[in-house]
């Protein structure tokens, strides 16, 4: 496949126009007017990178993948040539000894940035992820001592991700359980919207200070507006014209996704305007329904993902689900089986014993 | 032959609530029903329907309905009349402890003994209660879900409930409950005015209610 159709460049140089883009696409991403975008250019120029720790604990390097495997380079070019980066398990050329020394000595010079990738386990003293022999949570603490501010990369670094799913084997959490006297940010997803990333940073080296967050400590300019208010699908909602199952007339006629369990409707982030991998595409676009995949616990709360609600467990089954609209309608025919035999014995007892009415 | 006199039990508020409560629930009912499974098909395009935005407009009205029903029934918890107030029906006296059990035997037909009572029978009373404390859930819900950006619901609604999906989970179980209750307490209140010559259904009309007069 000829690559070069959506590169703008070759990955390590950028050109002017390049980088200017990416700034724009940033602004643009963190809602500051255009006004803006020569400060963020500035910022994003300045010789003085910061310094930044990338840490990867229970996690799939997806996360590092989309940032890097981006079908522009400018991103991932442009973060690379933003910051020093000077720790990150995947990327760095060094290994052993020496990686966990440069570890070390990023966290002696001190005033980094602190980017954590996957989840953190507590179970059992939390020795379900070690490295270098030292337990991921212990890690945690050590690096986040003398950072400046923390960016949790991926669902799993902001709550936990697919292993806090029940039952949560490992005690996994994400790093705002761990760390509670640092500036945390959470940019979820799984994978995050590199640009998201990207404007989450750069907002840091504009303003030197972390964007407003909401409730989830998400930045509200990527995760401030829902999914179904910002759909292209959103007048076939409206409208009432849904996909009944994959394949049939209405998914092709690019119908909405609601009743094949699209979580759109209740999933903040700003996929439908952004998009991926600069070909505009995302899944909604494409024919598969929203995951919710930007939502704390999402991997208990929106599966079955191609269901409209999670099942409900039956108490004192072992394991025993059913939807809750089996179940609401399951108790509201015994209800009125039972009603029935009420008025049933009722009328027995007045016909056996006679009139017991008062006059 | 038992002599019975009128008794004013129901305040115009208690009534209002009531009948504003009564066919909200059934509104949010079947518009819920309809906005958690669209069933119609409207696979034409560029036709004027606009059905499942039509049927949340009828939600949220009727939601809003609702909402305000439920105050009004909170503030009659402790300022209404001494049948509306919440400790004359709770199990938290003596009193309505032994009428919660009386009750639960009459109904279960162990018992013919049947106390006189003007206002709410302790199990009633504590049906309500739970009832409008599951409304209040409900209304908090909805209006999480209704206001999902920057809203002092939104904050409420996500100390509360979390996520918005945990959010419309619980809101949809409830509507269950909602359903559940309306066809119990319709089946209670006619078996009483069947068993009673009190005047139950037709209070809710009017306020009074028939007592044994005493002689």
């Amino acid at each position: 496949m000829n690559r070069s159709l959506f590169m703008g460049g070759i990955p390590g140089t950028m050109s002017r126009r390049g980088f200017l883009r990416a700034c724009a696409i940033a602004t643009a991403a963190m809602g500051l007017p255009m006004e803006m975008v020569p400060k963020v250019a500035e910022a994003a120029s300045d010789p003085k990178r910061p310094s930044v720790v990338w840490l990867h604990f229970q996690e799939c390097t997806g996360c590092s993948e989309s940032l890097l495997r981006a079908s522009h380079p400018d991103i991932a070019t442009l973060i690379l040539d933003l910051i020093s980066l000077d720790y990150h398990e995947t990327l760095m050329a060094a290994a052993g000894k020496q990686a966990e020394e440069d570890l070390e000595k990023a966290i002696e010079r001190g005033n980094y940035l602190l980017v954590v990738e996957g989840g953190i386990p507590l179970k059992d003293g939390g020795i379900y992820c070690k490295i270098a022999g030292k337990k991921a949570v212990d890690i945690l603490k050590h690096a986040a001592e003398k950072a400046v501010a923390i960016i949790a990369i991926g669902t799993c670094a902001a709550y936990g991700g697919i292993q806090a799913a029940k039952p949560n084997p490992t005690g996994a959490v994400g790093v705002s359980d761990i760390i509670k006297d640092k500036p945390i940010i959470n940019v979820p997803g799984c994978p995050p919207n590199p640009h998201n990333f990207l404007s989450t940073v750069l907002y840091y080296l504009t303003f030197k200070k972390l964007p407003p967050t909401d409730k989830f400590g998400r930045p509200l300019f990527a995760y401030g507006r829902k999914i179904h208010d910002h759909c292209e699908r959103r007048p076939h909602f409206d409208e009432g014209r849904y996909v009944e199952q994959f394949g049939d007339v209405g998914h092709r006629l690019g119908f909405c996704l609601y009743k094949v369990g699209c979580k759109g409707p209740e999933t903040y982030s700003n996929c439908p305007v952004i998009r991926f991998n600069d070909v505009e595409v995302w899944p909604v676009s494409v024919g598969n329904g929203c995951y919710g995949c930007t939502e704390p616990n999402f991997w208990d709360t929106m599966t079955p993902f191609h269901k409209r609600l999670p099942n409900v467990k039956i108490p004192g089954g072992k394991g025993i689900q059913a939807s809750a609209t089996e179940i609401g309608k399951a108790a509201l025919g015994v209800t009125a089986a039972a009603l029935a035999i009420h008025a049933g014995v009722g009328i027995a007892k007045r016909l056996a014993t006679g009139s017991k009415s008062e006059e | 032959m038992a002599v019975y006199e009128k008794k004013y039990v129901w305040s115009i508020l208690l009534r209002l609530f009531h009948w504003t409560f009564a066919p909200s629930i059934f509104t949010l009912i079947v518009t819920g029903l309809y906005i958690h499974w669209p069933w119609t098909n409207t696979w034409l395009e560029g036709s004027h329907q606009f059905t499942m935005a039509i049927m949340r407009w009828i939600h949220f009205i009727a939601g809003m309905l609702f909402t305000c029903a439920v105050i009004a029934r909170l503030y009659l918890w402790f300022f209404g009349n001494k049948y509306e107030r919440v400790w004359d029906f709770l199990p938290i006296t003596g009193r309505n402890i032994k009428n919660l059990f009386s009750t639960l035997l009459y109904y279960a037909y162990l018992t013919d003994h049947h106390e006189e009572r003007l206002g709410h029978n302790a199990l009633a009373g504590t049906a309500y209660f739970f009832t409008i404390l599951l409304a209040i859930v409900q209304f908090l819900t909805g209006l999480y879900l209704l206001y999902p950006e920057g809203s002092l619901f939104t904050s409420i609604g996500a100390t509360l409930f979390g996520t918005q999906q945990v959010a419309r989970f619980i809101h949809y179980i409830l509507n269950w409950y909602f359903a559940w209750f309306a066809l119990v307490h319709i089946y209670i209140v006619v078996w009483n005015d069947i068993k009673h010559p009190e005047g139950l259904i037709s209070s809710i009309f009017d306020g009074f209610k028939f007592a044994k007069k005493e002689q």
